[in-house]
C-alpha cells in the first residue's frame, strides 16, 4: 500500500521546513504556504490529513478547513496554531469539524503521534466515504437536551429544540447529570445537546466520556462559559460537533440541531466514519479522580460496548 | 455619628407665659433657674403663640427710673415683641437656621418659639442651633473628605486597570507571536536529536565494523553481517540531510525570540522616570512591533518620520499613548485599512500623527473621546479610560493632543510635545 499523504499549510515557511522531515520516512509530505494552493491539492489529489495554520494573511485556518471538509470529506483536519482565541477554536469546530486541535509550540513525539493516528484514520475514511449511503429517517431520533432548572423560562434549548423536532426527531429532557446518564442508558440517544454547567455541576467530563465509547452519538454544548482551554479540551478528548455561545441564538441552534441529526445518521449507517471522531484519551491523576458516578456510568457504557460487540 | 435633622431635637419645653400675666410676675420668672439659660420667653395664648418677651426688654423697663412702678401692674402684651420668630417642629435644620438667620434682628436678645401646626411646642436657643450646624457642617465635610479619598484611590485602580487591561492585551499577543518561532525552534532541536542518536549509532556500527576488519580473528560471515548491519543504518539516517539549513532556521528564530522579547523590555521600561534623550521616532518603532499580532495580515503601516531632536520625556508612558492610539486605529479598520504615522517639527513642538482610514466617528462620538469611562466597545471590553490616560499623560508632558474625524473616512489624532528649549517651563509644570 502506498504512503498515506500529509498536507501541511503555514505561513511561516520555517514552520513547514521543520515539520516535512519529521514525516518524511513514512509519508507523502505535501506543504505550502498558500490555502488556495492547498485547496488544489485536496481537490486533484487524494490527502488523507491537512494540517493548517490559523492565522495566515490571505485565509484564515478555520475557513480553509471548512472549505477542506466540502471539497474533500474524508481528509482529516487539524489545527496546529499559536494563537489561543476563542473565536478561532469556536471556528475551527463549527466550520472546520476538526480532529484535534494542536497548539504551537508543540512536542514532536506527540505531534507525530497524533498524525500518524490521524492519517491511519484517513486512510480508512477514503474507503468509508466511497460507499456512504443516506438512508431516508427510518425512525425519529432521539434527542436528548440536558438543561438545568436553572435555564428559565422561554428561549431555553429545549423549547427551541422542541419546536424544531417534528416527525424527525423525539425529545427527551434531563434536568440533571444523573438523570442524562439514566436516559442515555435506556435510550438509544443519537444527539446530545448540553450546556457545560447544569446545576453547578461540571458537564464535560460526562461528554468526554460518551464520545469515547459512544462515537455515535453527536454533541452540540451551548453554554455562556467561554474558556479556551476547555473547549480545546472538548474537541481534543470530547470531539464535540458544534460550541454555541450563550445567549442563544435560536436560527443557528436550530440549523446545529439539523446538521447534527443528519450527522448522526452518517454515522449511524456507517460505522467506519464514526472512527473519524477517536478521543484523545483523558489524564487521569490521583488528584483528580472521576466521581463516583461518572465511573459508574463509564462503567456501564463500556458494559454495553463489549455487549454489542459480543 | 448621629445628626439631628430636625429642628425637633433642639426644642425646649419652656412653660410659656400668658398675655394677661403681669410684668412684675414676668421678672421673677426670668430668675427662675429653669429658665436662666433663656434669651426671651414665649407668650402663649389658648396654645397659640402671640409673642416673646426678651430679658432685654424687661431689663430696659427696669433700669430706667421708676420703671418697675410704672410698668410693673401692666400686662405683659403690652411690651412684648408681637412678631416672634416661629419655626415648625418638623422644619429641618437647614431651613430654620437659614430662617433664623435671616429674621431674627441683632444684637440676638429673642429665642425662636417652635410650633406643631400652629401651637406652641416649645422654644429653641439660637446658639444651640448654630452649634448643631456647625456639628452637622463639620460632619459633612468629614464625609467630603473621605469621599474624596476613596475617589482618588478608585480612580487610581481605575488607571491601574487599565494598565494592566491594555498590559495583559499586548502580552497575550507578544506571547502568541512567540509561539510561532518557538515551534519550530523546539522542533528542529528535536529533530536533530533525534538525527544525532542516529548518527552516534551508525557511527558506532562503522567503528566496530572497522575493528572486526582489523583484528585476525573476525570471520568473513561476521564482518558481511556487521556491513549489512551499518548500510541499513545509514540508510535509515537518509540521504538529504538538511540539518545545517534547520539549525539555520533555528537560530533566526531564536533571534526573533529575542527580538520580540527586547521590545517588551523597551515598550515597559520599568524606569518610569523621565529621561533625557528620547528618540519619539525609536518610541513609535517599538510601539509597533508590541502592536504587530494586532496590525498584521490586516493594516498596511506607513511611515512618514521627520527628524526630531531627542525630547526629555517618560518613555514607557508615551509608548502607552501611541499604543493606544495604534490600537485604536486598528480597531476602527474594519477589513483592510492604512495607518499613517508622521511625525514633524513645528512651531518649537514634535507633532506626533496617527491616521487611519477606518470607519471614523460622528462629531457626537469624537467630543467625548477623551472623556473618562467614555467607550464605544461592549461591556468588559474597554474600561473607556485609554485616551482619558492618554491625554493626561499628554498633559503632564507639556504638550497637548488632538482628533479630527470624519466618518467613512477616517480619524486623526495629533500629539504635540514641546521641544527641549521651548519646553523649560511646562515641563517644570508637569514635574
Amino acid at each position: 500500500m502506498s504512503k498515506p499523504t500529509l498536507l501541511f499549510v503555514d505561513d511561516e515557511e520555517r514552520i513547514l521546513r521543520s515539520l516535512t522531515p519529521m514525516f518524511r520516512a513514512d509519508y507523502r509530505v505535501l506543504s505550502t504556504t498558500d490555502p488556495s494552493r492547498a485547496l488544489a491539492w485536496l481537490r486533484d489529489d487524494k490527502v488523507h490529513v491537512i494540517v493548517s495554520d490559523q492565522r495566515m494573511p490571505t485565509m484564515l485556518g478555520a475557513e480553509l478547513l471548512r472549505q477542506a471538509r466540502e471539497i474533500s470529506p474524508a481528509t482529516m483536519r487539524l489545527l496546529l496554531t499559536g494563537y489561543s482565541d476563542l473565536e478561532a477554536a469556536m471556528a475551527a469546530v463549527n466550520d472546520g469539524e476538526i480532529y484535534r486541535y494542536v497548539s504551537k509550540p508543540w512536542n514532536m513525539q506527540e505531534l507525530r503521534q497524533t498524525v500518524g493516528q490521524a492519517a491511519q484514520i484517513g486512510l480508512r475514511l477514503a474507503e468509508a466515504y466511497q460507499y456512504v449511503t443516506t438512508t431516508p429517517a427510518a425512525q425519529p431520533i432521539n434527542i436528548l437536551v440536558i438543561e438545568g432548572d436553572d435555564a428559565g423560562a422561554g428561549n431555553t434549548i429545549r423549547d427551541i429544540v422542541g419546536q424544531g423536532c417534528d416527525m424527525e426527531c423525539k425529545l427527551h429532557w434531563a434536568h440533571n447529570l444523573e438523570q442524562a446518564m439514566e436516559l442515555l442508558m435506556q435510550k438509544d440517544i443519537g444527539v446530545v445537546i448540553t450546556d457545560l454547567h447544569i446545576n453547578d455541576q461540571d458537564a464535560s467530563a460526562t461528554v468526554k466520556a460518551l464520545k469515547r465509547y459512544r462515537p455515535h452519538v453527536v454533541t452540540v454544548v451551548v453554554t455562556r462559559f467561554r474558556d479556551n482551554n476547555t473547549l480545546i479540551d472538548l474537541i481534543n478528548q470530547g470531539q464535540i460537533y458544534r460550541f454555541l455561545p450563550k445567549p442563544i441564538s435560536r436560527g443557528l441552534l436550530s440549523r446545529s440541531v439539523q446538521s447534527a441529526m443528519q450527522h448522526h445518521r452518517l454515522l449511524r449507517d456507517s460505522p467506519q466514519i464514526a472512527a473519524r471522531h477517536a478521543v484523545e484519551p483523558v489524564a487521569e491523576t490521583p488528584q483528580r479522580r472521576l466521581p463516583a458516578q461518572l465511573s459508574g456510568f463509564i462503567n456501564r457504557l463500556r458494559g454495553g460496548l463489549s455487549q454489542a460487540n459480543g | 455619628m448621629s445628626v439631628a435633622v430636625t429642628i425637633a431635637s433642639l426644642t425646649i419645653p419652656v412653660s410659656p407665659i400668658s398675655p394677661h400675666a403681669l410684668v412684675e410676675d414676668v421678672g421673677e420668672y426670668f430668675l427662675a433657674p429653669e429658665n436662666e439659660q433663656l434669651l426671651s420667653l414665649p407668650v402663649v395664648d389658648d396654645g397659640r403663640p402671640v409673642g416673646v418677651i426678651s430679658r432685654y426688654q424687661m431689663m430696659n423697663v427696669f433700669l430706667k427710673r421708676y420703671g418697675r412702678e410704672l410698668h410693673g401692674r401692666k400686662e405683659i402684651a403690652t411690651l412684648m415683641n408681637r412678631n416672634p420668630v416661629l419655626i415648625p417642629v418638623d422644619q429641618s435644620m437647614e431651613d430654620a437656621s437659614r430662617y433664623v438667620t435671616g429674621n431674627m434682628r441683632f444684637p440676638i436678645t429673642e429665642d425662636f418659639v417652635i410650633v406643631r401646626d400652629g401651637r406652641y411646642a416649645g422654644v429653641g436657643v439660637v446658639m444651640d442651633l448654630l452649634k448643631a450646624m456647625e456639628q452637622q457642617l463639620s460632619s459633612r465635610s468629614q464625609q467630603l473628605a473621605r469621599a474624596y479619598r476613596e475617589l482618588k484611590s478608585s480612580q487610581s485602580h481605575l488607571v491601574q486597570s487599565e494598565k494592566m487591561a491594555s498590559l495583559g492585551q499586548m502580552v497575550a499577543g507578544v506571547a502568541h507571536e512567540i509561539n510561532t518561532p518557538l515551534g519550530y525552534v523546539r522542533n528542529n532541536v528535536e529533530l536533530f536529536l533525534e538525527r544525532q542518536r542516529l548518527q552516534a549509532a551508525t557511527l558506532d556500527g562503522y567503528t566496530l565494523l572497522l575493528h572486526m576488519m582489523e583484528s585476525a580473528d573476525s570471520s568473513e560471515a561476521g564482518i558481511a553481517l556487521q556491513l549489512d548491519e551499518v548500510r541499513q543504518l545509514h540508510a535509515d539516517l537518509g540521504g538529504g540531510d538538511e540539518t545545517e539549513s534547520l539549525l539555520d532556521d533555528t537560530l533566526y528564530g531564536i533571534g526573533q525570540i529575542a527580538d520580540l522579547v527586547s521590545s517588551l523590555k523597551d515598550f515597559s521600561r520599568v524606569d518610569q522616570a523621565m529621561s533625557d534623550d528620547i528618540d519619539i521616532n525609536d518610541c513609535l518603532e517599538t510601539t509597533l512591533k508590541i502592536a504587530h499580532n494586532t496590525l498584521k495580515h490586516r493594516v498596511q503601516v506607513v511611515k512618514k518620520y521627520g527628524v526630531l531632536p531627542a525630547l526629555r520625556c517618560m518613555p514607557s508612558k508615551l509608548n502607552q499613548v501611541f499604543l493606544n492610539l495604534i490600537t485604536n486605529a486598528a480597531q476602527a479598520i474594519e477589513q483592510q485599512g492604512t495607518i499613517l504615522l508622521r511625525t514633524y517639527v513645528e512651531n518649537a513642538r514634535a507633532h506626533i500623527v496617527v491616521e487611519d482610514n477606518g470607519k471614523g466617528m460622528p462629531p457626537e462620538v469624537m467630543a467625548k473621546v477623551f472623556d473618562p469611562f467614555f467607550t464605544t466597545k461592549p461591556v468588559g471590553q474597554g474600561t473607556g479610560l485609554g485616551l482619558a490616560i492618554a491625554y493626561q499623560i499628554i498633559q503632564e508632558h507639556g504638550g497637548d493632543i488632538r482628533v479630527a474625524s470624519r466618518v467613512g473616512q477616517g480619524t486623526r489624532f495629533v500629539v504635540r510635545l514641546p521641544l527641549p528649549g521651548a519646553s523649560d517651563d511646562a515641563l517644570a509644570v508637569a514635574s
